[in-house]
């Protein structure tokens, strides 16, 4: 790799502190205990006791955290079947318009999303709670998951397929062995995105949240009517510490797996 | 293959373990059945410890969800699917809750302690007879102001302090076209809800007059900017200026003379309510001088309990400022509901107002 001049240098430390420097100024003031989010008084670690002394915050922060993982998992099922079925359709028309109302459900505004969602779930009466939120998370994930799968499914290289038949593959066989340890790292790069899909959203969830269920982007919604409590920092602040984890876990499962195809490329 | 199933069972691991422990937290237990009622209040708006108490004295179990606006808890609420037994909206939307019937009458044999209840905070013309709402925290709309910002030392006993030449650029306005008018209406001594456009009209041209002084027209924002000294002066709701005047010590809050708003948060349950029992057994709990005391203490705000005013810290409750004295209290006006039409041209005249402010 060619080395970065200096002013490219420049540049790009001004690029990351702009992008982080919210989130550290957020993060410091967890520590203050002077209870507001000017003039640092002295350290404390007292708002992060109240996060754990809030049961019913840590009840929803766990909803949030179940409700992404759950929904990651289904969408991802849903959404590499799915890319694998566009990838299958050898009319070139047919194809487009699949991806196309893919792509619609990815633009159109969580609003509408949501809103709609709302109005459906009354019209066929369900509960607004746990399933309705889920449910709706599992919807908005999908698309997003196609769209991270289906570029390694065309970049695979179709004798692999002719090639696995021809020894005597079944269609199973060939979907099992061949095409889903090929698009393996599609499919974590989909879960991963839908995970944080997941977690950040408000708008749709707004709407579908009810009877006592809600999540963490909807409650700090509500407190912040009042002004931000230093509790939503220090909460984020633990968000923001388990989000890099989550990432340098990702950095660790994609490495591995590249090594493997790696060796899947030579063959 | 095989790795992806293993994390997918490792993933349901990871969720089934979540979910016992969160149930380990505070059990849900069964959604709108007997033992359980549903509220749906405003954010931090009660003390946590009284639900626990509640539980404790009943056996009823709490499920507690918090909303940010009026209008967010009305669409819940109207659209079904919800099944809230107690929510707490403000008056003018109680009032629109009951002409689209959505709430259910309460019955007042099975809330005792709704003798403690000062007469005056009941019968309003929101709610007449108090029929679908009990009331759970009043208040006025009045001038939050930081004496040390002054330049002039004004005491905002009138409206018209406002106006004065000293406050340039220092004045922070709720972004609210009733609040706004109203408070040039009380200024020019009528009734914030005049039917009249040419009293209308002036009122505008008063408040055109005003917008040298305004700093800016915004919503909650205004709490952390006060506490902040973002701006000297601030009109906003009583509640808000408990707010901004617990974290910024400097701050100090007035009612002019010329009267203002009163407004209110009631209980009220709503017609999707699955526990209209626990409904009733928990409006009656508030309402307990003893309960309504430290609830009152905790958020804040003017209890209408005035047998738990009582048992407050007479500093709170000799407090004029949250708790104004006769004379005051008689010019305070609650909003009527001015139908569509009028409500359109308040509406408009305001916007022509914050046109002006440049």
């Amino acid at each position: 790799m060619k080395k970065l001049s200096m002013p490219a240098k420049i540049y790009l430390i001004i690029v990351f502190v702009i992008l982080y420097a919210p989130i550290f100024y957020l993060i410091y003031y967890s520590f203050n205990s002077g209870g507001s989010m000017h003039d640092f008084e002295s350290f404390t670690l007292e708002h992060y006791r109240a996060v754990f002394e809030d049961s019913r915050l840590l009840v929803i922060l766990i909803n949030t955290v179940i409700i992404a993982l759950l929904s990651g998992l289904i969408s991802t099922i849903i959404g590499t079947l799915g890319a694998i079925g566009i990838f299958s359709i050898k009319r070139r028309n047919i194809r487009n318009i699949l991806l196309s109302l893919n792509n619609i459900l990815i633009v159109s505004p969580d609003v509408v999303i949501g809103a709609s969602f709302l109005i459906l779930f009354t019209m066929i009466g369900v509960k607004l709670g746990f399933a309705s939120v889920l449910i709706s998370h599992i919807a908005f994930s999908i698309p997003i998951v196609v769209l991270m799968v289906l570029p390694k499914l065309l970049e695979m290289n179709p004798n692999l397929i002719d090639a696995a038949q021809d020894l005597g593959a079944t269609r199973r066989d060939v979907l099992y062995r061949v095409i889903i340890p090929y698009i393996k790292p599609g499919i974590f790069a989909g879960f991963f995105m839908a995970l944080t899909y997941s977690l950040d959203d408000f708008a749709v969830t707004f709407f579908v949240t009810g009877n006592g269920f809600s999540t963490l982007s909807v409650e700090i919604y509500s407190i912040a009517r009042v002004g931000i409590s230093l509790t939503i920092n220090a909460l984020s602040g633990i968000i923001f510490v388990v989000t890099v984890l989550i990432v340098i876990g990702y950095y660790f499962v994609t490495r591995r797996t590249k090594f493997a195809n790696g060796g899947i490329g030579r063959l | 293959m095989k790795s992806l199933i293993n994390l997918s069972i490792a993933i349901l691991l990871v969720c089934a373990g979540l979910y016992f422990i969160a149930e380990k937290l505070e059990p849900s237990g069964g959604k709108g059945s007997k033992d359980t009622i549903t509220i749906y209040n405003w954010g931090d708006y009660i003390d946590p410890k009284l639900l626990k108490k509640f539980t404790k004295e009943t056996g009823i179990k709490v499920i507690y969800e918090t909303f940010d606006s009026n209008e967010a808890m009305l669409t819940k609420i109207q659209q079904g699917g919800t099944t809230y037994d107690i929510a707490v909206p403000s008056e003018y939307t109680i009032e629109m809750m009951i002409e689209k019937d959505l709430l259910y009458p309460i019955d007042h044999s099975k809330i005792p302690n709704l003798k403690y209840i000062d007469p005056y905070y009941l019968d309003l013309p929101f709610d007449p007879g108090n029929k679908y709402s009990i009331p759970y925290f009043w208040g006025t709309v009045g001038i939050v102001f930081n004496p040390n910002l002054l330049s002039k030392p004004l005491t905002f006993e009138s409206w018209n302090d406002l106006w004065d030449p000293s406050l340039k650029n220092k004045v922070f306005l709720v972004d609210s076209a009733r609040e706004v008018m109203g408070m040039s209406l009380n200024s020019m001594g009528e009734s914030l809800n005049a039917k009249d456009d040419k009293l209308l009209q002036k009122a505008t041209e008063k408040l055109i007059k005003l917008s040298p002084n305004i700093k800016g027209v915004i919503g909650d924002e205004i709490i952390p900017m006060m506490e902040n000294n973002e701006a000297a002066v601030a009109i906003t709701w009583s509640g808000s200026a408990a707010d901004m005047m617990a974290e910024n010590e400097e701050l100090d809050y007035a009612v002019p003379k010329e009267g203002s708003n009163l407004w209110f948060d009631n209980f009220v349950i709503p017609k999707t309510a699955k526990n209209i029992e626990g409904a009733h057994k928990f409006i009656n709990f508030m309402l307990d001088p003893e309960n309504a005391a430290q609830n009152a203490e905790y958020v804040g705000y003017s209890t209408p309990n005035k047998a738990a005013l009582k048992l407050m810290d007479p500093e709170i409750a000799n407090d004029e400022r949250f708790y104004p004295p006769e004379e005051i209290k008689n010019r305070l006006e609650v909003y009527e509901n001015l139908g569509l039409e009028w409500l359109g041209k308040y509406n408009e005249y305001f916007l022509e107002f914050k046109m002006s402010i440049k």
